[in-house]
């Protein structure tokens, strides 16, 4: 073939980034961060509001807040930056609603996460929903009744994402099928995994 | 002829053969949401900025939604792409606003500020589940959403109320608050019904409007009847 005999331009420096991207602990800092930084300032609040015994108003405020913001930016965001695992919800033509599930095929060209960011991804998805479900047996057995209605709140949202990934995660691993590669081509191929439920 | 016949038996079930260059391929993966999925591929892949413009286009969807309830009319916008945003920065104005009356004491001045949160949320995840069972198409999110936008008209409302309460809380400012309140009721529930009406079975449209009535009604009546303490 008359293409394996052409010059090939060899492009060092592109060469170089791509190695330093590979080997670097955390290839996205800023997402690993806003994973945490979130659901951590979360936590810290409810536990000084807590103690503090502020008003109940602007605490429930802030931390619903924080937590929404936690909740947007870990399924918008990190979820595809740090392990390549997308969920969202579509609404057919016909009104009908499907929940689609991604995950991403490693492979070469990819920019997903390092493995340390892996772990600080679902570390993080996965402690914070258990302390928060401590946290609403100790108002439910202090009888803070009003806190409880906030720790309700802030475990279906933890819990949601954690669900979703989780979800994300199962598809990933299903396995590729066998004449994946005739299809893509360069694409990187993504099995999504579509149910169609009540909600 | 033997050999032939072999070759192509081998070729008969393989899925993974490599097609000659003269014959043109095409066609989708098998994502049933073709062009949806081929949008969602450009998201991934274009990751330049991709919070700022994630983050803006959620805005303006928020945005537009708010617009199709201050101008209700018979539309699937706010079905389409349900956000909960919008629901949840009413319920929070909303249950800002009406704090002022008890500040944590248990007076009957204005309802305790988780109240306000829990009638919104479990009154409409309730209205929602009714519809659901009474046959609807809807999703359950999509129904919270459309639920949520139209707090706003009563949420105007709180907050004209307020403004009154300041000059007073004689009989005329009631008699105008009770006018704002009833408008804003109106508005809401007609919003409501216009957004949530074609997803209903045919002659159960009222079984399902009655939930969402009371629920505005329950609404109104709280920012009605909320009164500063002194």
């Amino acid at each position: 073939m008359a293409d394996d005999t052409e010059d090939v331009e060899l492009d060092f420096a592109a060469d170089e980034q791509e190695r330093a991207r590979r080997s670097a602990v955390l290839r996205h800092p800023l997402a690993s961060f806003f994973h945490l930084f979130f659901r951590v300032v979360a936590i810290v609040a409810y536990l000084l509001c807590d103690w503090i015994s502020e008003n109940f108003a602007p605490c429930f405020v802030l931390i619903i807040t924080l937590l929404s913001f936690d909740f947007w930016s870990v399924k918008n965001v990190t979820g595809r930056l740090l392990v390549g695992l997308r969920w969202w919800n579509q609404i057919d033509d016909d009104g009908k609603s499907l929940w689609v599930f991604e995950a991403k095929k490693a492979s070469r060209g990819n920019n997903i996460g390092t493995e340390a960011e892996a772990r600080i991804f679902w570390l993080g998805l996965i402690i914070c929903p258990l302390i928060w479900t401590f946290f609403f047996f100790t108002s439910l057995f202090s009888l803070k009744i009003k806190w409880l209605s906030l720790v309700v709140a802030s475990i279906s949202l933890q819990v949601a994402n954690l669900y979703g990934y989780l979800r994300c995660k199962a598809v990933g691993e299903d396995g590729q099928p066998a004449d994946s590669r005739s299809f893509t081509g360069q694409h990187l191929l993504q099995r999504p995994d579509i149910i169609f439920g009540i909600l | 002829m033997a050999a032939s016949d072999e070759a192509s038996r081998q070729f008969a079930g393989l899925s993974d053969v490599s097609i000659s260059e003269d014959i043109p391929v095409e066609g989708d993966i098998s994502v049933p949401l073709g062009p949806s999925s081929r949008q969602r591929d450009d998201e991934f892949s274009t990751l330049d900025e991709p919070v700022k413009e994630t983050i803006l286009r959620d805005l303006r969807a928020v945005g537009s939604k708010f617009i199709h309830v201050l101008y209700p009319k018979r539309s699937t916008a706010l079905l389409r792409d349900w956000d909960l945003w919008g629901p949840l920065l009413l319920c929070v104005t909303l249950a800002l606003l009406l704090q002022g009356g008890a500040a944590d004491s248990d007076d009957q001045g204005g309802p305790q500020f988780a109240e306000v949160f829990v009638i919104v949320w479990f009154g409409s995840i309730i209205i929602t589940l009714n519809s659901k069972l009474l046959g609807g198409t809807i999703s359950f999110f999509q129904s919270l959403c459309v639920l949520g936008y139209c707090i706003m008209p009563l949420t105007a409302a709180m907050a004209v109320c307020r403004i009154v309460l300041v000059g007073g809380a004689g009989k005329v400012s009631f008699a105008v608050r009770l006018v704002v309140v009833t408008l804003s009721f109106g508005w809401s529930t007609f919003a409501s019904t216009a957004f949530l009406g074609d997803s209903q079975p045919p002659g159960r449209k009222a079984l399902v409007v009655y939930p969402v009535f009371l629920f505005y009604f329950v609404i109104g009546w709280m920012i009605l009847t909320f009164s500063p303490s002194q």
